[in-house]
């Protein structure tokens, strides 16, 4: 039972919530428009730090959200101008080492001051603007069979306002995938020189998509690091692939395929481990080797999925059906 | 090989916007240069005085034989620059391959590095050693050379199995090169964990020997690096040897070049393809082998630290060129161990990503690639 | 000959003026490595008329076509399109001046339907702006007609039974015809076909012909590289031929295949090509 009710709460858990946006930021990238982001954490990384520090020095939330946005088009920007006019890997290869790059930096001592090296930046240094704008009386809250804290870290404050904000970057992904704009988006995913021919800046409408996922990615680090801290090392590699495993879960290029996906991955995992604790003795499995082992999982899934069913859970069957 | 103006415009754009970030981060944190000169000296008295503490996460803070500090810190930099250049050469040389045969960015390649390494501790160790899910620990404690050749052999096995279960049939079944590489990156995360679940987050030293150090002129080497080193170059001249003198070396470069051609003139691609795979996993394990040995200890993600350097290396030499490998990782392996006499250590891999990027902006093909495709 | 054919006083010799000419390239070189691709010293493409261009493989026609469309950049040479210069115009920039263009390799957009495929091709839709797209009463009426549009030309095209089916399942001929209609949803002056007969079975060729012919009744201009002389000689007014990169003759159809430059051309490039058989 209680395995089940912990699962359930890790389906709208903000770390959940979080993810499920960061997904419909790669939704944009990959899904919509074929581009191979495989440094989405460090959109992220940046998000959540570009907010923590402003908020730090004495920003009010709604500059503090602005300043994490611009920096994430910034990053945007820098990366994609050097890379879309080349082909896909390239973008691939130097998103994920850019994105490296960022977390090198951020845990570099010669920058403690700035982001408190590899420790990174406590929860209640940065959470406190948020927190302030919170309706929820300041105590535990019982709804059901959850508790959790009205307005501290991960609580029912924070669980509102992610999912709130996932469902109106939905609805957003919906608007504009059956919009004319989406439309030259998937051209692009189908083959670039075709809308090029067709008298479409392709590089500039690329930019467009990279620039816009990377500030959802950034927002849905802000979520991350408001219900945990920021960490630099969280967000490296691995974090990127599990986005990109939820995403294909659910189904890329469809409007709640990222939401189901981070719902099902975090969901499984929690499953995975507490299952996995009960049944197999300790002798078997320490519950330190838990945590490798479910991840383990996770990359066969994610293998699994690309080879026998990359359209998703949610993605049209007969789309997929044609080789590209 | 015309260099446009407009992307060296472009670059220089790059670099001085670079080089400005770089001295505002510096004055925005102005205790900056303390803290990063303790990190130095911490560096430092951590080489000296001990090497059985576990190190953080730190790639750079590593008992790597590395920061003798003094007159001549730029010229051991520039020695241990080479040397680590030679072995990742060796590391990334299949990725190389792989890449030029099939076309294939293989994310999982770093984990290739790390099994060697790996198994080599596993069948070298006096420690007790056990398997997943099988509650009995042993011990095996081979002498490190056969330990080493069978963990080689272990891990071109490996190589094999992968494509003939896996890759060929996606071959065989037209999935996308996309999809494949996210194929790939399941697969390293799926190996990458495993690892971990086998032998923990520790840090794993292959031999218990003290490393006897020589002073060579101004640089200091120590026995082990010179001989990895050594390894290293035969393993090298060896593959050199078979891509340009063999009838299947040259049948490799073919295929290469052009798979459809090659396919059509006779050669067996998929044999060759299979040859690539045992040839790059087997290569792999041995870089993986020396870089342990040279960096004294070895961990899960050893591999997994180093696959962003290999690609930055193929990429820089030009992906999918036979020796481009060998161009973009003694650049990558100058670059970063220089730049530990300016920066702080903890940053160099940062500087080398950096350097890919730049690069890509001047010569997106790499330094060997071809600037275009006839036809 | 009618009396209203513009090439009455066109030579027939490479690099003719033409009385109204849409596209001029002049000194255009395109080298790969050490090899010349594309060398042409001087090209004309009369307004309102229907040019082939051919030449055996190799000829670097589909070379010069990423040159004109601006895919890929010379080395040197000028080119213009209506009197305006297009060399280092990017070709986006191209397609919306009027000059649209297909492949030889079709590229349809698979996972997309054939009438999406369609309405990409229209301009001025101001909904392809990120912001408008945002706000669908500004840019639905337009798709409207753009949809009422794309409607016709697919029922000229016979795909209208097939709008809602993924371009990818259509056959290799029906993508060809595909692209076609969609390049003329921006209603191009000129509209350059790479190939556009090749794969396409014979009843649907015939279609295709007479719609190529229609075109230029609607005063649009066509450039084509094909391999079948016999629809080159049915509907062309003014035959270009390549080889080795350059522009060797140029002529009427009925006459240019005997010019002996040509058949040295087909004969010395591949000796085991027959060479069209109307000669």
């Amino acid at each position: 039972m209680d395995i089940f009710i912990d699962a359930l709460g890790e389906t709208f858990a903000p770390t959940t919530a979080a993810f499920a946006l960061a997904a419909i930021g790669l939704n944009f990238h990959y899904g919509m428009t074929g581009l191979l982001n495989m440094g989405h954490a460090g959109f992220m990384l940046l998000g959540m730090y570009g907010f923590a520090i402003s908020t730090q020095r004495g920003a009010p939330i709604w500059l503090a959200l602005i300043v994490a946005m611009v920096v994430a088009v910034l990053f945007g920007l820098l990366l994609g101008w050097p890379t879309l006019k080349l082909r896909g890997d390239y973008l691939a290869i130097v998103t994920i080492a850019a994105a490296e790059m960022i977390r090198f930096l951020g845990r570099s001592q010669s920058l403690q001051g700035l982001t408190g090296a590899s420790t990174g930046i406590r929860g209640n240094d940065y959470k406190y603007t948020f927190e302030a704008l919170s309706p929820f009386p300041d105590e535990r809250i019982t709804v059901g069979w959850f508790t959790y804290h009205g307005t501290l870290s991960s609580s029912w404050w924070l669980r509102v306002v992610a999912w709130v904000m996932v469902l109106a970057f939905a609805l957003l992904f919906w608007r504009l995938s059956k919009s004319p704009w989406g439309r030259v988006l998937k051209g692009i995913r189908e083959d670039e020189d075709a809308v090029r021919s067709l008298g479409k800046n392709v590089y500039w409408y690329k930019m467009q998509a990279l620039v816009l996922g990377g500030v959802i990615g950034a927002l849905g680090g802000i979520l991350w690091a408001l219900g945990n801290a920021v960490q630099p090392d969280s967000m490296g590699r691995p974090t990127t692939f599990w986005i990109w495993t939820l995403l294909l879960l659910g189904g890329a290029a469809t409007v709640f395929g990222p939401v189901l996906g981070s719902v099902l991955f975090w969901t499984s995992l929690v499953v995975v481990k507490r299952v996995a604790g009960v049944l197999v003795p300790d002798s078997w499995m320490t519950q330190s080797e838990l945590e490798p082992f479910s991840l383990v999982l996770v990359g066969i899934t994610l293998m699994c999925l690309v080879v026998f069913r990359p359209q998703g859970i949610l993605g049209d069957r007969r789309e997929q059906a044609i080789n590209v | 090989m015309t260099i446009e103006r407009r992307t060296v415009v472009r670059a220089v754009l790059v670099f001085v916007v670079a080089a400005l970030a770089v001295t505002l981060f510096s004055a925005m944190t102005a205790q900056g240069a303390t803290v990063s000169d303790s990190a130095v000296s911490s560096d430092i008295s951590m080489t000296t005085t001990t090497v059985d503490i576990d190190p953080p996460d730190d790639a750079a803070s590593e008992p790597a034989p590395t920061s003798y500090s003094g007159s001549n810190r730029f010229l051991q930099s520039i020695v241990n620059g080479l040397v680590f250049g030679l072995l990742l050469a060796l590391a990334s040389v299949g990725l190389s391959l792989i890449y030029g045969t099939t076309g294939l960015s293989n994310f999982a390649h770093g984990e290739q590095v790390s099994f060697g390494a790996v198994l080599t501790y596993f069948f070298a160790t006096q420690q007790p050693v056990s398997l997943p899910m099988i509650p009995v620990s042993f011990v095996i404690g081979m002498p490190l050379v056969p330990a080493a050749l069978l963990a080689i052999a272990v891990a071109g096995a490996l190589g094999w199995v992968q494509d003939r279960y896996l890759w060929s049939r996606l071959r065989k079944r037209r999935v996308g090169l996309v999809q494949q590489m996210i194929v790939s990156i399941g697969l390293s995360l799926a190996i990458l964990n495993f690892i971990q679940w086998w032998v923990g987050g520790r840090r794993l030293r292959l031999t218990p020997d003290i490393d006897p150090r020589y002073q060579l002129g101004p640089v200091y080497l120590g026995e082990q690096t010179l001989i990895s080193t050594g390894i290293a170059i035969a393993c090298l001249l060896g593959v050199g040897f078979f891509l340009t003198q063999t009838r299947r070396g040259r049948a490799t470069r073919a295929v290469s070049d052009n798979p459809s051609l090659a396919a059509a003139s006779g050669i067996k691609v998929d044999s060759i393809v299979r040859l690539v795979w045992v040839m790059a996993a087997s290569l792999a394990a041995v870089g993986g082998i020396l870089l342990a040995l040279y960096e004294n200890g070895t961990a899960f993600d050893a591999g997994a630290r180093l696959l962003l350097l290999m690609f930055a290396a193929v990429t820089l030499g030009g992906l999918g060129h036979p020796f481009g490998a060998l161009v973009g990782s003694m650049v990558i392996g100058l670059v970063t161990e220089v730049s530990t006499v300016w920066l702080a250590p903890d940053l160099k891999y940062a500087v080398a990503l950096g350097i890919l990027i730049l690069v890509l902006l001047v010569r997106p093909q790499g330094i060997l690639g071809r600037a275009e495709r006839v036809g | 000959m009618s009396s209203t054919d513009p090439f009455v006083k066109v030579t027939p010799e490479p690099g003719a003026p033409k009385p109204d000419p849409i596209v001029v390239a002049h000194g255009v070189k395109r080298q790969f490595g050490g090899l010349t691709a594309v060398d042409v010293a001087h090209f004309e493409v009369q307004r309102h008329a229907i040019t082939a261009l051919i030449g055996p493989n190799g000829a670097g026609k589909s070379t010069f076509f990423n040159l004109l469309t601006g895919f890929d950049s010379p080395q040197s040479g000028e080119w213009t399109f209506n009197g305006h210069s297009l060399a280092g115009v990017p070709s986006a920039k191209v397609a919306r001046t009027g000059m649209v263009r297909t492949f030889q390799l079709t590229k349809a957009l698979n996972r997309m339907t054939v009438i999406e495929n369609m309405r990409l091709g229209a301009t001025d839709q101001v909904g392809e702006n990120f912001f408008a797209a945002l706000v669908p009463g500004l840019w639905r009426q337009r798709e409207a007609d753009i949809t009422a549009q794309a409607h016709e030309l697919l029922e000229r095209f016979k795909l209208y039974d097939k709008r809602n089916d993924f371009a990818g399942s259509l056959s290799g001929g029906q993508r060809k015809l595909l692209e076609m209609a969609r390049a003329l949803m921006s209603k191009p002056e000129l509209i350059m076909l790479d190939e556009p007969m090749a794969g396409v079975n014979p009843v649907l060729t015939e279609s295709l012909l007479d719609h190529i012919v229609e075109l230029k009744a609607e005063g649009v201009t066509v450039l084509f590289v094909e391999h079948d002389m016999h629809m080159v000689r049915r509907i062309s007014d003014w035959v270009v031929v390549m080889a080795q990169g350059k522009v060797i003759a140029e002529g009427p159809p009925t006459s240019v295949m005997a010019n002996p430059a040509v058949q040295d051309a087909y004969l010395g490039a591949h000796h085991d090509t027959d060479l069209p058989e109307e000669l």
